[in-house]
């Protein structure tokens, strides 16, 4: 029995491990989704010119599943004849999905960023905005991916060693 | 869709219920109303035929310390909203300084401007929108076609008048009689220019405001390059344009003269005599270039026909003073 008990722990731990690794994994891969975005609507300004509405609804399309809820919470804003700025429906955006996304506070502090001056200036202060945005979110990924490489295994076998430890300890 | 569906969703909501209140109060003034003004830290005020301020339980007054103080807020809201919250696609509208809503009505604009090397490069801090509300009178032109065309083929026309009396609604009206052909023996096909936009309310390229059926129109474009593109391209019978008043704008007009299309446009000035003395219209008084000139004014509220010239006799030849009125 008492060893059934400690197995078990030993295995919480390696699951708990394996978790925050793979949340370092999906972190990666939804600021790459990000990055992709945000390149699709730097053509979509910057050379279409295209309104801010438009634009993000054919981002949205084509965006990766993960990333759509937040080009879709701002479109909706925007359209809601609510009378919001693009900043105002971007930021509300970004706060409806802040707890479903594995993001981290520098991650959002960039997104929340990009929203300052969306829709208020001209096309290549627009664009500029956008580039920088996304050059901050690749800084973000490398940061991720040279984290995730590291430490991947550590976190598992971290986890492993831990839920054995705990049982060191109390049996 | 009445035009307050079309520009309440862009206000504040301060400035939406002041209006709000002020349709429900004043409901006969209401349909009058021909411009909202939103000044930055200055008092809400309309055009309803005399100038007023408006309070926020919408009624209407004279004095400022009663009126609604717009906040400079209101007007980069306002304008962020009419902008689909996308400057950047409007560059040329914060050059040219008024943008254009669906439904076609003008938001002239004003406030800081950015100069470059003497030349006005944009807008860059907007404090006063005005908002001008475009009617559509179909039909108020009909009492005049009989004057304005000979055996079916339209005269060269000019409609003069002071500001605000009804150039451009008249205009506009022409334009869609001649290209529907009505109360004319054969529709005519209209090529128009519509440099400002405010003719065929174009929104996105599609006119707004009924221009007839045989009506192809280039918005925004210089009427120098515009005119001779539609000659080129599309055969119009007759060339319409919004108003002249610019050096070269008369060249333009000869040259339409020598190609034998039919032209319709419009200036500001008072009467034939201050027609004949702008520097800028004389010579198309002088030399009669124009067959028909059509005078407007506010005498007995926008829209008052003074009279019809004829451009070549320089006499009238019709001086009913009368409101130009829907008849159908």
């Amino acid at each position: 029995m008492k060893m059934i008990g400690a197995l078990l722990v030993i295995a919480g731990g390696g699951l708990a491990g394996w978790v925050y690794s793979t949340l370092l994994k999906k972190r990666l891969t939804l600021l790459e989704a990000l990055i992709q975005a945000f390149q699709w609507l730097e053509t979509e300004i910057g050379y279409a010119s295209v309104p801010l509405g438009e634009a993000f609804t054919t981002i949205s399309g084509r965006a990766q599943e993960k990333v759509k809820p937040i080009f879709g919470a701002f479109t909706a804003g925007l359209n809601s004849r609510a009378g919001l700025t693009a900043d105002e429906a971007w930021q509300l955006s970004l706060e409806q999905n802040r707890e479903a996304l594995p993001l981290i506070a520098e991650d959002w502090a960039i997104l929340a960023d990009f929203g300052r001056t969306l829709g208020t200036t001209d096309r290549e202060h627009q664009v500029t905005a956008i580039r920088r945005t996304y050059e901050r979110l690749k800084h973000q990924a490398a940061g991720a991916e040279e984290e995730y490489k590291k430490n991947e295994r550590l976190y598992r076998y971290l986890g492993i060693a831990g839920g054995a430890l705990v049982v060191l300890i109390f049996y | 869709m009445g035009f307050e569906e079309q520009v309440f969703p862009f206000l504040t909501l301060r400035l939406r219920r002041a209006l709000e209140n002020l349709r429900r109060v004043v409901p006969g003034q209401w349909v009058k109303l021909e411009e909202i003004r939103l000044r930055a830290e200055k008092p809400l005020q309309v055009e309803m035929g005399a100038s007023w301020l408006v309070t926020a339980s919408g009624e209407l007054t004279a004095e400022p310390e009663k009126a609604l103080i717009i906040k400079t807020e209101d007007v980069q809201r306002t304008l962020q909203l009419m902008g689909e919250n996308s400057f950047y696609t409007l560059e040329e509208e914060f050059k040219a300084g008024f943008i254009t809503l669906a439904g076609g009505h003008r938001v002239g604009l004003a406030g800081e401007c950015l100069v470059e090397g003497g030349r006005l490069c944009r807008l860059k801090r907007v404090t006063s929108l005005n908002i001008r509300i475009a009617r559509e009178l179909k039909g108020i032109s009909r009492v005049l076609l009989p004057w304005l065309t000979r055996a079916g083929r339209p005269l060269r026309t000019i409609i003069i008048s002071p500001p605000q009396a009804g150039k451009t609604t008249l205009l506009r009206d022409l334009i869609r009689c001649f290209s529907n052909g009505e109360e004319l023996s054969a529709p005519v096909k209209v090529g128009l220019v519509d440099e400002r936009g405010e003719v065929a309310g174009s929104f996105r390229g599609v006119p707004q405001l009924d221009v007839g059926i045989r009506t192809d129109v280039l918005t925004g474009c210089p009427k120098r390059v515009g005119v001779f593109l539609l000659l080129r391209s599309m055969g119009p019978q007759m060339i319409a344009t919004d108003e002249i008043g610019r050096p070269g704008d008369l060249d333009l007009l000869e040259e339409i003269l020598n190609t034998g299309v039919g032209f319709i446009t419009t200036a500001h000035a008072w009467d034939t005599k201050d027609f004949a003395l702008r520097p800028s219209l004389q010579r198309l008084w002088v030399r009669g270039l124009v067959e028909r000139v059509v005078i407007l004014s506010r005498r007995l509220g926008p829209g008052t026909l003074e009279g019809v010239w004829d451009g070549r006799a320089k006499e009238p030849i019709f001086s009913q003073v009368q409101r130009l009125e829907v008849r159908r």
